[in-house]
């Protein structure tokens, strides 16, 4: 018996530290992201200068400029770029997975990289259910936002849905959850099972170690986010006209280290959350 | 009773100056957010000893491992207070947004019983704050127990809340005293030299600027830390006073 629910908020802290390398790999997945969707930016922004550039000439809109007067390598480029990006958010959500089972099994190590396929399988389905959970607000969301339009009807909409993703995600955590620790995805809406589970734990508790976890985690990205914007202030004082290079190599070192660390502490109090749940 | 309190705790915060040392370390990085989370920690650390521990007996100053351990529970800490003086907080906009409302004699009487119900409200908010420390302290660090209200109005009433407010308020006195004498001190010593060299024709102003200096660095590193260890250990033995 635990004395106290936030020593599991311990426990993931120190988690990551268990294996340096398998963090830092998870690390080069998520600098692959950041440095893919910088490329993508700047690529993006490109094709937008391109597009205005000609609208300007022809004085058209944008909306009617023909695709082969753009720079289509760039497009299909930001094409290829934005599967690349998806893919390996499948492989992050893929060894979220991995944390979570692993952490509901009580396993000390962190989970490897060996079954690239079964963790490409494992990030369908987390992003499956990620998906669920979050399209019913999405939807009040859009549809409101047609319906009201301009009348004051929009912020009640407004409110409604972001109660609704609150919601959603409360519910969300517990359902991924529930599906990892009995690897089945119908498990995942087994409602009844997942209310169980939280009113188990106590819905207060829940509430509050989740909260609890975020504002840890909070805290630590602020604290990061400060040391980073010192380190690029000091790149920046040292290497000249190299805006593109400095916010890469700190998308670099934000990847490797600090949202490894973010998405393996996370998870690993998730999945010690469900543990102490079905006590 | 009080005045035992303060003897321990006086005499248990100079047990180490290591410790007092390492502390103002930490606190000359809190410009980075988390080691400020440290400090609050292991004052957490000393009031976790001081409620599981005796008066006057030997308690060792608290470790600085696992420091992983010390900053969740500094953020316990801060969650705690801020939760607690969010209401005082609440009752205080509560009254000025009444007041902006009204006008004349009756905007100033509404403010100033305002002011006065939050004074109240948030002595007794910090005092219930820093006894919801202790008592999530003495359970193991449960969280919920910060929040149980009612067990640490018992508390509470087992030991006194004329003397719980008292030594609260004498702590508090305690503080400022030795911060402003130390302070006043060592810019006294620094004022004599810069006089005495002035006399003999030195420039005074470098003395001044190292005076200032050893005031920052002293009250930093020595007497800081001390004053925090102080009021936690002292926090912590008053919540030992139940009968």
């Amino acid at each position: 018996m635990m004395a106290s629910i936030t020593d599991c908020v311990v426990e993931g802290l120190k988690y990551p530290f268990n294996d340096i390398k398998k963090l830092l790999s998870f690390g080069a997945l998520f600098a692959l992201i950041s440095v893919v969707s910088t490329f993508i930016g700047a690529k993006s922004l490109d094709i937008f200068r391109a597009a205005v550039h000609i609208a300007e000439k022809t004085n058209g809109t944008v909306s009617h400029i023909p695709i082969s007067q753009l720079p289509v390598g760039d497009m299909y480029l930001v094409a290829g770029l934005t599967i690349v990006t998806f893919i390996v958010s499948l492989l992050i959500m893929g060894y979220q997975y991995d944390i979570i089972k692993f952490s509901i099994d009580k396993k000390e190590d962190l989970p490897g990289f060996g079954d690239i396929l079964s963790m490409f399988v494992n990030g369908i389905k987390y992003c499956i259910v990620i998906l669920a959970y979050n399209i019913l607000p999405i939807l009040i969301l859009v549809g409101g936002a047609a319906l009201a339009g301009e009348s004051s009807i929009f912020p009640i909409v407004l409110l409604i849905s972001m109660l609704l993703f609150i919601i959603a995600y409360f519910l969300l955590l517990m359902a991924l959850n529930n599906m990892i620790a009995h690897d089945s995805l119908k498990k995942a809406f087994d409602f009844g099972e997942i209310i169980d589970n939280i009113s188990n734990l106590g819905w207060g508790k829940y509430v509050g170690i989740i909260l609890f976890t975020l504002i840890v985690m909070m805290i630590i990205s602020v604290a990061v986010g400060f040391i980073l914007s010192f380190i690029t202030v000091l790149f920046a004082a040292i290497i000249n006209n190299q805006a593109f290079v400095i916010s890469i190599v700190i998308a670099i070192i934000e990847g490797l280290f600090i949202d490894s660390y973010m998405g393996l502490f996370f998870n690993r109090v998730c999945g010690s959350i469900y543990r102490e749940s079905i006590k | 009773m009080i005045l035992d309190i303060y003897k321990d705790s006086l005499e248990y915060s100079a047990k180490d100056w290591k410790t007092l040392v390492i502390l103002g370390v930490i606190c000359l990085f809190s410009f980075l957010l988390l080691p400020a989370f440290l400090i609050t920690g292991y004052n957490y650390r000393v009031i976790n000893t001081a409620v599981h521990g005796i008066i006057n007996g030997r308690d060792p100053l608290p470790g600085f491992d696992d420091p992983i351990d010390m900053f969740v529970d500094g953020v316990k800490v801060v969650i705690v207070q801020v939760l607690y003086l969010i209401v005082p907080m609440i009752i205080f906009f509560v009254f000025a947004l009444i007041a902006g409302n009204v006008s004349g004699v009756a905007s100033s009487a509404l403010m100033l019983i305002g002011c006065l119900i939050t004074l109240i409200v948030g002595v007794a908010a910090c005092l219930m704050s820093q006894m919801g420390i202790c008592h999530m302290a003495y359970n193991d660090g449960a969280f919920s127990k910060a929040f149980a209200l009612s067990e640490i109005k018992e508390v509470i009433d087992e030991i006194g809340w004329f003397e719980c407010i008292l030594t609260y308020i004498g702590l508090i006195i305690i503080v400022i005293v030795i911060s402003v004498v130390v302070t006043a001190l060592i810019g006294i010593i620094f004022t004599l030299f810069g006089i005495s060299g002035a006399v003999l024709g030195a420039d005074p102003s470098g003395v001044f600027v190292l005076g200032a200096l050893v005031n920052t660095a002293i009250s930093m590193f020595i007497v800081g830390p001390y004053l925090s260890i102080f009021a936690s250990r002292s926090m912590g033995l008053l919540y030992t006073m139940q009968i």
